[in-house]
This record gives structure tokens, C-alpha cells and sequence, in this order.
């Protein structure tokens, strides 16, 4: 078989290189792994419900009439409504250092820049100035690596309000221990502070399944449990992939959307990437009674917490690190219609090396999720007050867990420290989109994908 | 195509990319993409339409000739003489 567009990897930014190239050329065929589509944001099914993974709130609100905002090219260059979507904003989050300081902030930036005025009024001046490089900095062009914490603690003076700036775009995307590069810094920054945060009022599978419709209504092809064993080459250019049943591809173009060093290992070639630590994380899905009050969570839809003097960022030498984390309330929306339940997720990092020592010895295993998600209830239950009472449903995903569903390497969801922002990976015809080509979140990597078919694919077909 | 059937149907492709855009105060000469609030991701998208629509192959060289609605007109006219 023959197609001219090929690509590896059904999540959000193989999807999205997928329906943009069959806009315009119905010859494109998309193979996933998995017996779903979606990647990291996808779904699966238990106690006779749909749970999400992944999605805790997509960032990168923009309101309609933001015409080059990246929420609103995305959509444009899908052909997709925004009504399609049915867009629903987040009420209120919150950076919470316990027993030292609070932030909040929505997706109005004032809210955010109100509270730095009252509670840090000594660097509120720098916070401005801060601001002024963020709105002048171009992140997308390839730049040397600028430490982003040492541009902070120069600009704001202030360790305590770095550390809560940085506490929410690292959990939101960070691939990299205790620094992000400035330009992902500034990338995050507006994702999250100066855009904000919303969600779909369908689950994820309403937002893959509109996608899928709209691919396939352009005559776009997909298959599902298609893994790739090989990618085919000679040189720098690219014949095709071998499926693991044996059977060969041919193409033109290939787009790899599964990692760099996961894509290196399909061309048998040993990655020439510097091999930094992977970030995992264990996530913890507490169903609760439909009735639940959390007293403390005053309708908040995100809380970034850290509980212990200075904020780390790093792999943990135990298998999870309690420390920080996020908590996320899905139902703590505006305008969500009323569901038949409540949810509190939370995450925090955890040591991939730790939990690969427990995986022979399941009955270990099992223990220690279920004492990742007692733990984790407790540091929940601090903040939030009480729900042990209401818990219908109690689901842990490892590292193991993710690197099992999504094939991510070591689980780490937001991939190689290292990026590869142009996507060239050193080959004709085979380019890099997704979480390590340094686009993250769901417009992110959707937007990657839309990019590098636009830069490396569509114009020269 | 006429002249004036080049100029809707690239009216018409923009109008399909931007359903907001607005064509009243439109200068022919002036570049599309500063008047109609349109970016690099946007203008591709003229060129595949047209590959779509009409199977013309505009190579890379040539976008800067698309910059107004003037020139995509003159560029296009030989190119779409029998359409």
C-alpha cells in the first residue's frame, strides 16, 4: 500500500496534521497503536462511566473575536467552529504555598495582577516589567536555552513569587527539571495567565470523536492497534513503515508525532539527543457522590499547591513526591450543565524507576497505588476539607500505567527535556510534531501538528 | 475566467477561511494580508484551495505574487485562461 501522507501517532497533534492535510488532499492515513485514538487526552471506561485522561482544562482561552490568538488559528485552520466546541471557561484557580501565600487568578489577567499588587506590592513594579518581556519575546525562534528562573529572580527579586509563577506552567508543561527554557516560560505564561483555561462541555472522547468525524468527512484514513516496527529508510529519505503484523507502507511524507527518541528507536538508530531525567507523574481520580460539598474548594477549578519551603520541580527519589502537586475540580466550570457526579484529580511527580521496581511483584504494586491514593486524598483533604465519605470510585495511573496506555517513554507525558522546535530530526521527508517538538497542552500540540504540515508538507506536494 | 471571476473566487476562498472578513473597505492594491487581519497559516490556505479547486500548482517562489488581490489576479489569469 501506498499513501502520499503518512503519519504515527493518534494523538491531538497527529489528529490535527492529519485533518489539515485531508482539508485539502483526502491521501492521508493515520496509524495508532492503541484501540483508541487521543494519546495522552483520551479515555477509558469503569464503574459503567467514561473517565478522561489527561485533561484536566485545555489553556490558551481566547474569546471570538481574537482573531490571531492560537485557540482561534487552530479552529481556522481545522475549519472548525467554535461553536462546534462549546466552550466553557474555568471559574477560579488558585497557586496555593501553604502557610505562606495565595494566588488567584481566572482568565481575567487583572484578577491574577490585582492579587501580585496586594500580596507581593514590593515587586508589583517588576511584575510589570516582567510583563513587557513576556508581550516582546518571540518564543518560536530557535534560541539557545535562557534559563527562565534566573530571568525571574533578576526581574522580580522575589523567590517566593517566582516559585508560585513557575508552580503552574511547570505542572502545565514542563518537561524539564526545576527550570523551563524562557521562550517555553513565555509560551506558558500566556497559555495559562494571559489566555486562560477552559473546557469542552462534552467529555474529550465529544472533542476526538468531532475531529475523527471531521478527518473522515474530508475522506481521511485511520487505523487503530496499527503499531509501527520499522521505519523504512535509505540515508535521509524515507520509504515507509512496517507494521508490527508484518505489513509495509509506503509514503511520501512521514510524521512522527510519538516522541524523538521513540521515533529514533523505529528508524534503529540510537537517539543523538543528551539524555536528561523524564518527569513522571501519578494522577489519582476520586468519583465522588454527586451531592459533595468540598467546603474548602470555593468553587476552584485548579489548585497548583506546595507544601514543603522551596518548590521543587525533579524526579523524585521515592515513588511519589506528596509535596506539590495539582488539584483539579473538572465540574468547577462556568455554565457546565449539573453532572451525576463530582471529581477531584489530583497529580503530583512521581519516580518512574520506583514504580519499575514494584511492576514484577503485582500484589506490591497494587499496595502502593492504593497508598499513593490514600496519601494523596490526605494532602487533597487539607485543602479541600473532607471527602473520604463521598468517594464512589477510586482510580491511580502510575507512570507504568501511561507509558502502557500511551506509549510515551517512562511515562513521562511531557517527553524529552530536549525539544526539537522545527521538527526536522534530520531526514528528506520525516518530520517531528508534538509534545518533543516543544508544543504542549491540546492547542499546542495540535497547533504543532498543523504547523509542520503547513511548513515541511503541504507546500511542496 | 475573467478578471472579475479570479477576484470572487479569491474573495470567496478567503470568505471560506474567515467567515468575519470584511471586503467593504478592500483596496486591490494593497496587501490582503495587513487589511484582513490575515497570517502566513491563513494565506497558505489560499494556495490549496486553488490546488484544489482548480489543480493549479503554485511552487513556493511564487506566493509573494499573491500579496493582493491585484496581483493574484494578474498572476492567476494566464494560469486559469481555460477554466
Amino acid at each position: 500500500m501506498h499513501v502520499p501522507f503518512l503519519i504515527i501517532g493518534g494523538g491531538l497533534s497527529g489528529l490535527a496534521a492529519a485533518l489539515r492535510f485531508a482539508r485539502f488532499l483526502p491521501d492521508v492515513l493515520l496509524l495508532e497503536k492503541h484501540s483508541r485514538v487521543g494519546g495522552l487526552n483520551s479515555y477509558y471506561y469503569r464503574n459503567n462511566r467514561l473517565f478522561e485522561t489527561g485533561l484536566h482544562a485545555i489553556t490558551n482561552y481566547a474569546p471570538a473575536n481574537t482573531k490571531d490568538a492560537p485557540l482561534n488559528r487552530l479552529l481556522r485552520q481545522l475549519k472548525i467552529k467554535r461553536r462546534e466546541l462549546d466552550l466553557h471557561q474555568q471559574i477560579q484557580s488558585e497557586v496555593r504555598f501553604l502557610g505562606r501565600e495565595s494566588l488567584l487568578f481566572s482568565n481575567d489577567f487583572a484578577l491574577l495582577d490585582t492579587q501580585i499588587a496586594a500580596k507581593f506590592p514590593g515587586s508589583h513594579t517588576c511584575f510589570q516589567r516582567l510583563l513587557e518581556l513576556i508581550e516582546n519575546y518571540e518564543p518560536f525562534r530557535p534560541a539557545p536555552f535562557i534559563s527562565a528562573k534566573k530571568v525571574l529572580q533578576e526581574t522580580l527579586g522575589d523567590k517566593l513569587l517566582v516559585d508560585m509563577l513557575l508552580c503552574p506552567l511547570m505542572y502545565y508543561g514542563s518537561s524539564l527539571e526545576n527550570d523551563m527554557d524562557l521562550g517555553q516560560f513565555v509560551i506558558m505564561f500566556r497559555a495559562i495567565f494571559l489566555e486562560g483555561m477552559f473546557r469542552p462541555g462534552g467529555t474529550i472522547k465529544d472533542l476526538l470523536d468531532l475531529l475523527l468525524d471531521h478527518y473522515r468527512k474530508h475522506g481521511g484514513s485511520i487505523r487503530t492497534k496499527a503499531a509501527v516496527s520499522r521505519i523504512i529508510c535509505s540515508g535521509k529519505k524515507v520509504h515507509g513503515v512496517k507494521l508490527a503484523d508484518g505489513e509495509e507502507i509506503s509514503c511520501d511524507y512521514l510524521l512522527s508525532t510519538i516522541g524523538s527518541d521513540e521515533t529514533y528507536a523505529l528508524l534503529n538508530k540510537p537517539s543523538p539527543l543528551e539524555s536528561l531525567p523524564r518527569l513522571g507523574f501519578v494522577e489519582t481520580i476520586f468519583e465522588l457522590s454527586p451531592e459533595t460539598v468540598l467546603q474548602g474548594s470555593e468553587n476552584r477549578t485548579i489548585i497548583f499547591y506546595n507544601s514543603s519551603e522551596t518548590f521543587s520541580y525533579q524526579q523524585p527519589q521515592k515513588l511519589v513526591d506528596f509535596a506539590s502537586g495539582v488539584i483539579c475540580m473538572p465540574q468547577n466550570f462556568q455554565g457546565l450543565p449539573p453532572s451525576l457526579f463530582k471529581e477531584v484529580r489530583t497529580t503530583h511527580l512521581a519516580s518512574y524507576d520506583e514504580w519499575l521496581k514494584l511492576r514484577a511483584d503485582q500484589p506490591s504494586y497494587n499496595s502502593a497505588k492504593e497508598d499513593t491514593a490514600l496519601a494523596s486524598r490526605e494532602v487533597a483533604e487539607k485543602i479541600l476539607g473532607n471527602f473520604s465519605k463521598n468517594i464512589v470510585y477510586i482510580d491511580t495511573f502510575t507512570p507504568l500505567t501511561i507509558e502502557r496506555f500511551t506509549a510515551k517513554k517512562q511515562g513521562a507525558i511531557y517527553g524529552n527535556p530536549v525539544k526539537i522546535k522545527d521538527g526536522d530530526i534530520g531526514y528528506d521527508n520525516l518530520f517531528l510534531a508534538g509534545t518533543d517538538q516543544g508544543f504542549l497542552g491540546i492547542v499546542g500540540s495540535m497547533l504543532s501538528g498543523v504547523s509542520i504540515v503547513n511548513q515541511h508538507i503541504l507546500p511542496r506536494l | 475566467m475573467t478578471r472579475d471571476e479570479i477576484k470572487d473566487l479569491i474573495l470567496e476562498i478567503i470568505e471560506d477561511i474567515d467567515e468575519d472578513a470584511d471586503f467593504d473597505a478592500l483596496q486591490a492594491d494593497k496587501p490582503l494580508r495587513d487589511q484582513l487581519d490575515l497570517d502566513s497559516m491563513d494565506f497558505l490556505d489560499i494556495v490549496m484551495e486553488l490546488r484544489k479547486r482548480h489543480k493549479l500548482q503554485i511552487p513556493e517562489e511564487d506566493y509573494p505574487q499573491l500579496a493582493t488581490l491585484d496581483s493574484c489576479v494578474n498572476y492567476l489569469e494566464p494560469l486559469l485562461s481555460d477554466a
